[in-house]
């Protein structure tokens, strides 16, 4: 066997185990950034959602994404199964399990909207239908061979297909499920319903930040000339400018060096560097992470004047540093870099708005798109199964209670106290 | 004879009339706690008889520096003259129904549980006088909160020198281990946050007091701060920070001309407060309600009172190297 085969798909599924890992980010960056009545079910329901995003995503997520393009989607390849195929220099199976992590974060990020107030059922159906209908098809569109992809859309790892896909479902998911008990006071303002564990968060973000060294430097899809290592050099960059602009800009303003913002500067400045960590320079990344680290700050604050309650910031994280990424390369990508990973240079190299233009065009429709779809979709759940946010009193005592009959922290709850008295 | 009621009902109607005047409104805040310490006294005499020997009921806190806002809560002890069981039992007695009063009367009782009806702060001469030292000898971070607390105490009714001669130990000790004084800056060092580094305000982000600036703990601690500090320095008696200004000796020139922007503080802070209806809001600033020109002085009286007890940290050190 070629040996650079071999290394190809080895470096791939490493790359697999780093990015399904995220998750365990996700769940402790999640259950940190909660209250402790639902950090059972916030960690719980993530391996559920996994599941259920495999499951999809092999009977007929890849397929609407990779197979025969039908316009809209690709259509074939579907219940993926095949040990003989090779695609892009991979063995078949190794491009679809790599693939499969990919649109599992998107689920995990979208979900981020529903947290606190979500049914368990509401859950289920979502996975089920955004791995099926919404994810695939920007997937499609980007990275299948789809219109988007087409014009030269730049997104190396997917700031606009993970992260702005993801984001705009758990846009539509808070804005139906509207705010959270407590959340906003009888005269507008916002009360901070403060998550229980910063340690977790922090933890979080960390394993997060690993992670993404498989999500950016598995997207080489290759060994060959170690591309990888440059691409983890600027994601590196980014995630690091990210976290100290966050601090920065929140110590300046509000006076308070404040734990979560910097956390999701960090985490705003991998989001942005996924589209363009292939085709910037290192000072580009720099820029790119600052930006992001501010970005954060000031859409955090924006959704929180704006009454949407976003309990894990994904929108700010994931959205809005997902648009601005998509955005960078726009403005960054290198002739060089363009040359060798598709698209046109930026502006900023003379390549003019032609690029810029593209990114925007892709940010606006795939952003659009998994709005609208999403929204149809929850608000059909939300006729069909008699609202898809738990009652109040659920609300009050806890999803972990709630939805599955167990807390998390059985110690630390009232109920559960007086019965071990 | 008059009760508690009536009086919280004199409060009611006459507050208004008072509540632009710093000066005017802690007279008035003096007259009330004065009659509803008379109340209180013959409420306990009914039943107890007279006194059993001299006493001083003393206020501190905002009562005790004379710079009470519309609302405050209470902070008061008792010192009593001579060692008895039975005075103790009598005095506690009395320390008791002030508190109830005061709390009919429009003044909260305080979380910290820092009222005379508290064995820990109703005691007599040579009790107060060992506990002065115990807490100086401690020097921990509570003990020294205490120590500055009691500093603050001003004889509202009883004899004015039992409180005198407690405050005199500490004097005492004060010179005997001048590094004291630096522990004691240490223990109040800590000041809020008011301005950020672009120089703007920073008001409370979130919840429902967003907007808001607290000013006791951000804009007046570090004057009040500063001035018990340089009273300690200078042995002077007096708890008002006003008057503290005032005696001290005349090379404290540069920390003088620092009188103006506390006299202007407490204004400000009552031309602000007037409608506040109880005692948790009183201390919040609606920064948003401020004109640009009052913001603009608000930001000066904040610099200033840093400045104020970074220089106060100064002399007190250059003192104790001395």
């Amino acid at each position: 066997m070629d040996p650079i085969f071999l290394m190809n798909n080895v470096w791939i599924i490493i790359c697999f185990t780093l990015v399904l890992l995220m998750q365990g980010g996700f769940i402790l960056l999640e259950a940190g950034s909660t209250r402790m009545k639902n950090a059972g079910h916030i960690a719980g329901k993530t391996i559920f959602t996994v599941g259920a995003a495999s499951l999809v995503f092999w009977a007929v997520g890849y397929g609407f994404i990779y197979g025969e393009s039908i316009g809209i989607v690709g259509f074939s390849d579907f219940f993926y199964g095949d040990f003989t195929s090779v695609v892009d220099g991979l063995a078949g199976s190794v491009d679809f399990i790599f693939q499969l992590a990919f649109a599992a974060i998107a689920l995990t990020i979208a979900f981020g909207g529903f947290a606190e107030r979500g049914k368990l059922s509401a859950y289920v159906v979502f996975a089920i239908l955004f791995s099926a209908v919404v994810y695939p098809v920007v997937a499609h569109w980007i990275w299948g061979d789809g219109w988007l992809g087409g014009l030269g859309k730049q997104d190396f790892a997917g700031s606009t297909v993970v992260h702005l896909t993801g984001a705009m479902a758990a846009l539509a998911a808070t804005i139906i499920l509207k705010p959270r008990i407590g959340k906003y006071n009888k005269d507008g303002s916002a009360n901070d319903l403060a998550g229980h564990n910063q340690v977790y968060t922090a933890l979080g973000v960390l394993i997060l930040w690993v992670g993404w060294f498989g999500f950016n430097g598995g997207s080489t899809l290759e060994v060959d000339g170690a591309f990888f290592g440059y691409v983890a050099l600027t994601t590196q960059l980014a995630a690091a400018a990210g976290a100290v602009a966050a601090m920065f800009i929140v110590w300046a303003i509000s006076g308070k060096a404040d734990i979560p913002t910097t956390l999701n500067g960090a985490l705003a400045g991998l989001v942005a560097i996924t589209a363009s960590t292939a085709f910037v320079a290192p000072w580009a990344a720099v820029i790119i992470g600052l930006v992001a680290g501010f970005i954060v700050y000031f859409s955090m604050k924006f959704f929180d004047k704006a009454k949407i309650d976003d309990p894990i910031f994904a929108l700010s994280v994931h959205g809005m540093a997902g648009i601005w990424g998509t955005l960078s390369t726009g403005f960054f990508a290198t002739p060089e870099l363009a040359a060798m990973n598709g698209g046109l240079p930026g502006l900023l190299y003379g390549g003019g708005l032609t690029q810029l233009g593209v990114q925007t065009l892709g940010v606006v429709a795939s952003g659009l798109y998994a709005f609208i779809a999403s929204f149809i979709i929850l608000k059909i759940m939300d006729k069909v199964m008699g609202g898809i946010r738990v009652t109040e009193e659920e609300e009050i005592i806890g999803l972990d209670l709630s939805e599955h009959g167990s807390y998390g922290y059985p110690e630390s709850m009232p109920e559960e106290k007086k019965q071990g008295a | 004879m008059e009760n508690y009621q009536q009086l919280k009902e004199w409060r009611d109607q006459k507050i208004k009339s008072v509540s632009w005047d710093h000066h005017e409104l802690n007279k008035f805040h003096d007259k009330l706690m004065r009659r509803t310490v008379q109340i209180a006294l013959k409420e306990v005499e009914s039943e107890w008889g007279s006194p059993p020997t001299h006493f001083a009921f003393f206020v501190m806190g905002s009562a005790g520096r004379s710079e009470q806002s519309v609302w405050s809560d209470q902070d008061h002890g008792i010192v009593y003259d001579g060692e008895n069981p039975l005075f103790h039992d009598y005095f506690l007695k009395v320390g008791q129904e002030i508190t109830k009063g005061f709390a009919v009367t429009g003044y909260e009782k305080c979380d910290g549980n820092v009222m005379a009806s508290n064995p820990y702060w109703c005691k007599s001469t040579i009790e107060w006088e060992k506990q002065i030292l115990a807490w100086l000898d401690e020097a921990d971070w509570e003990s020294l909160r205490y120590f500055s607390t009691f500093f603050d105490a001003r004889v509202l009714v009883g004899k004015e020198d039992l409180l005198q001669r407690v405050k005199q130990v500490a004097f005492l000790k004060l010179a005997e281990v001048p590094s004291l004084y630096q522990r004691l800056y240490e223990n109040v060092g800590f000041i809020k946050k008011g301005l950020g580094i672009f120089g703007q305000l920073l008001p409370k982000e979130k919840g429902e007091d967003a907007g808001n600036i607290n000013i006791k703990q951000t804009i007046l601690f570090p004057y009040v701060n500063a001035l018990r500090l340089l009273a300690l320095l200078e042995k002077i008696p007096e708890s008002s920070t006003l008057k503290r200004f005032q005696r001290l000796p005349e090379e404290y020139a540069s920390i003088k001309k620092y009188q103006t922007d506390f006299l202007k503080l407490l204004n400000y802070r009552l031309y602000f407060q007037k409608e506040t209806v109880n005692y948790e809001k009183v201390h919040l600033l609606h920064v948003k309600s401020m004109s640009a020109n009052e913001k603009e002085s608000l930001k000066e009286l904040i610099k200033n009172g840093r400045k104020l007890f970074k220089e106060t940290k100064k002399m007190i050190d250059q003192r104790c190297l001395r």
